[in-house]
């Protein structure tokens, strides 16, 4: 779809920004272009568009060398979003969405009336459309610039760290929004980022640059983690890479035990039999109720009587991923993550410990999709 | 105080006498004159400070000579400069204009060039990345986005030029200067006050329309303050 | 200007040297004192307004509106109350300061960065002792980019005050004029231009000397 034929983009006072890059992204996929600042990852993403001319090789779009096409022209059929938004400061929200539409030489009426539905499919109210870019906060500017790349309907979509420019809450609900609407639309995009959780989290496949402008890696997110190329790929993505691969493996491999479950019927007594210091009470379909802390049983009675602690996090066999099992290990009072079926019955339970060691030798594990998308 | 009320019943007086309404001499005619003189070089100076600032704002060369002419020019007294040309050229309107319009283009053209270069980058960046043409991104961003600066530079050219378009009276031109020259060469008190209200009514006058005009074009986006950051 | 006479007569140059430097100085004091007294009316008023916000829109409303009324009429409206003075030029050459110098003042002491503010606060600055040691400092070099454009400007329109016999170099112009003769007036541009920029130059000195930490820094024109 597209593709990056040794291209390099050298600067007259003898910088390299981009060496010899050849690539090809997939149509319909997310790519995101990471790595530390001045490797050349913002160049290329803006050689895409023309915004930058490389000095040598061939940039091309569906087979088309992109230098054959003129550069508005080229750029009115392909999303630009920025990391503050670049949002126009002049113009009412509803006629920033409606740029390019009104390029394109649409009607007034048709443009506002595309504008209206890409407000909404923002998640941004409608009362947004008569106000400008700076009655907005961050987060909202941020939409409305996804929403003014969307303007045209083009099929690829360039965003230059468009979540970077906001605080960490804001960025993972925009985030998780954008995983949405990816689902809903299929574009071609590249994603710029020098945040290899952001990477991670939203690529399909993850291009790793070094300074200098060299392709370091590309990779799936999982192989990144697995089997980084050499020392400066396996620095980038971090020493806790163990954990963020718990995202790729399926909570189905994870090994469990059974542990000290009992049901709320048990006299207490049962609980203190074992050498737990907490048991897991559970209702007569084995669905989890709470923690009951051994220490402070009551004498006599059943643990139906018992004050419990809360559970925490379950996780489910079915979907979720090792990192929710994790996240339940941390959370549980008992330091046990408590995994469950379908139905929401107990299937058996792990501590941290026997989930990374139990995890940690399968590179190749199967996605798991509902940790991720 | 009584002083400063019998300076309003003068000039009340002064007003209303029927002879200030006609002939060469009346309100009318040197106000027509003055118009003209400030409307002409305000035009001239409108057409190329617009277009020269304009287009060092765009493209960001000669920005450095285009600060220093601004500079340069500030520094030079209007009043000189008019009666230098009168002596050189002769009493006639044409050079007269002429120095005018040299004196109103620098504001025009310093307001413009700033006002289209403090443009945001990433606006500009965001501007070519949906796919504006050079001419598209000057005219629907740049420009829009000017407009303050750009009504201020024009304002300020306005109040220069209609300031020495009344002190171009002293070497012999027409205009609502003449009042003041000539009052002051008769010893006409009178007469020199009644001009220089009329003076002080024009300019307010070109005040209130440049805020009128402000309001009129600037986009309600570039006034309201952020709610948010 | 009669045919045959050349656009400069250095000679007269040399003859008038005492005397030019006699006006030069008048010149210099009818142009920059009302600079003077501007800062002092503008320094208090800008903080002020930079405090109570409500009082910045209308004092610079009237500020912008004085500052439009051409010097001549201006001068006229004050020869009533101070005759044919010094004062009368000085006057209204003050009060058109104010148009620059307020808002200077005010961008000034907007462009103290919040956390240094809260820091002083913090520190228990009392209110004056912080507007004082702390936010007008560090708002030296966008109140002086102020003072040189109103010196600057000052400086050219003292000239006009020669209308009413108080013009500084302005007094060349006009005998240039009554004479026929270029080389008094051409003199005079020249001297009251040379002595804008370099009172302009002379403050850019100033603001270095004043605020060292900015000295790396790009100043503000």
């Amino acid at each position: 779809m597209i593709r990056f034929d040794a291209v390099s983009k050298n600067y007259p006072n003898g910088t390299t920004a981009v060496d010899e890059l050849s690539l090809e992204l997939a149509e319909g996929g997310l790519t995101v272009l990471v790595g530390p600042s001045g490797c050349g990852k913002t160049t290329t993403l803006r050689m895409v568009n023309r915004m930058v001319e490389p000095t040598a090789g061939t940039v091309s779009l569906r087979g088309q060398d992109i230098r054959e096409v003129n550069a508005p022209e080229l750029r009115r059929g392909i999303g630009y979003v920025i990391q503050h938004a670049g949002l126009f400061p002049h113009r009412t929200i509803l006629d920033n969405i409606a740029t390019v539409p009104l390029l394109l030489g649409w009607s007034r009426k048709k443009a506002r009336a595309r504008a209206a539905e890409l407000l909404e499919l923002v998640g941004l109210p409608s009362e947004m459309a008569k106000r400008y870019p700076n009655q907005l906060s961050g987060g909202q500017q941020q939409r409305v610039g996804v929403a003014r790349a969307l303007g045209a309907d083009p099929p690829v979509l360039l965003m230059d760290e468009p979540f970077s420019a906001v605080d960490p809450i804001v960025r993972a609900e925009l985030q998780a929004e954008f995983i949405r609407l990816q689902k809903e639309l299929h574009k071609t995009i590249v994603f710029v980022t020098h945040d290899i959780d952001e990477a991670i989290k939203l690529g399909d496949k993850i291009a790793v640059f070094r300074t200098g402008g060299k392709l370091a890696q590309f990779d799936t997110p999982e192989r990144l983690l697995a089997d980084p190329a050499d020392d400066f790929v396996a620095d980038f993505v971090g020493h806790d890479r163990g954990i963020r691969r718990l995202s790729f493996v399926n909570a189905a491999d994870v090994p469990l035990r059974d542990g000290p479950v009992l049901a709320a019927t048990s006299p207490v007594a049962s609980a203190r039999t074992g050498d737990e210091p907490w048991v897991l009470v559970v209702d007569d379909g084995r669905r989890p109720l709470g923690w009951a802390a051994v220490a402070d049983l009551p004498e006599s009675g059943t643990l139906a009587d018992v004050p419990l602690a809360p559970l925490g996090h379950t996780f489910s066999l079915v979907g979720d991923s090792a990192r929710a099992a994790l996240d339940s290990a941390l959370l549980s009072p008992a330091r046990l993550a408590v995994g469950v079926d379908a139905h929401g019955a107990v299937v058996g339970v792990a501590d941290a410990h026997e989930l990374s060691a139990g995890t940690g030798g399968t590179a190749d594990a199967t996605r798991a999709d509902g940790g991720k998308r | 105080m009584n002083d400063f009320l019998n300076q309003i019943r003068l000039v009340g007086d002064w007003l209303t006498s029927s002879k200030q309404w006609h002939g060469d001499d009346g309100i009318p005619h040197r106000l027509l004159e003055h118009l003209t003189y400030s409307g002409l070089s305000l035009l001239f100076a409108a057409v190329i400070g617009l277009t020269l600032g304009l287009l060092v704002g765009h493209t960001g060369r000669g920005a450095f000579a285009v600060a220093s002419v601004a500079n340069l020019a500030r520094a030079v007294p209007t009043f000189g400069l008019v009666v230098l040309v009168v002596t050189l050229a002769g009493l006639s309107t044409t050079p007269v204009l002429v120095a005018l319009v040299a004196l109103a283009v620098p504001p025009i053209l310093i307001n413009t060039f700033e006002g289209v270069r403090g443009v945001d980058p990433a606006t500009r960046d965001a501007a070519r990345g949906v796919g504006m043409t050079e001419w598209e991104v000057l005219a629907r961003v740049e420009v829009p986005m000017a407009l303050p600066l750009i009504l201020l530079g024009l304002r300020v050219a306005a109040i220069q030029v209609v300031a020495t378009a009344t002190v171009a009276a002293y070497p012999g031109l027409g205009g609502l200067g003449r009042f003041i020259v000539d009052g002051l060469s008769r010893n006409d008190y009178e007469l020199v006050i009644g001009g220089s209200t009329v003076v002080v009514v024009l300019a307010l006058v070109v005040q209130v329309a440049f805020t009128a005009l402000r309001r009129a074009v600037v986009s309600p986006g570039l006034r309201v303050s952020p709610s948010k950051s | 200007m009669s045919d045959g006479e050349p656009l400069i007569r250095w000679q007269w140059i040399g003859d008038h040297a005492a005397e030019l430097a006699d006006y030069t100085g008048i010149h210099l004091r009818l142009g920059l004192l009302p600079v003077l007294f501007g800062l002092i009316i503008s320094v208090p008023l800008g903080i002020l307004c930079h405090r109570y916000r409500w009082l910045y829109p209308p004092v610079l409303t009237v500020a912008n509106i004085l500052y439009s009324i051409p010097s001549l009429a201006l001068f006229m409206i004050f020869v009533r109350y101070t005759g044919l003075t010094e004062r009368t030029v000085m006057i209204p050459l003050t009060i058109y300061t104010l148009s620059v110098l307020v808002p200077n003042v005010v961008d000034g002491l907007a462009s103290v960065p919040e956390p240094v503010r809260l820091a002083a606060t913090a520190m228990g600055f009392g209110a004056i002792r912080r507007v004082v040691q702390v936010e007008l400092p560090i708002a030296v070099p966008v109140v002086i980019a102020g003072v040189r454009v109103a010196a600057v400007s000052s400086i050219s329109l003292v000239a006009v005050g020669q209308l009413i016999g108080q013009g500084g170099l302005g007094y060349y112009i006009t005998r240039g004029l009554q004479l026929d003769f270029p080389t008094p007036i051409i003199t005079a541009i020249v001297l009251i231009m040379l002595l804008a920029l370099a009172t302009d130059a002379l403050l850019v000195l100033a603001q270095r000397l004043l605020t060292p930490w900015s000295r790396n820094k790009v100043t503000a024109s």
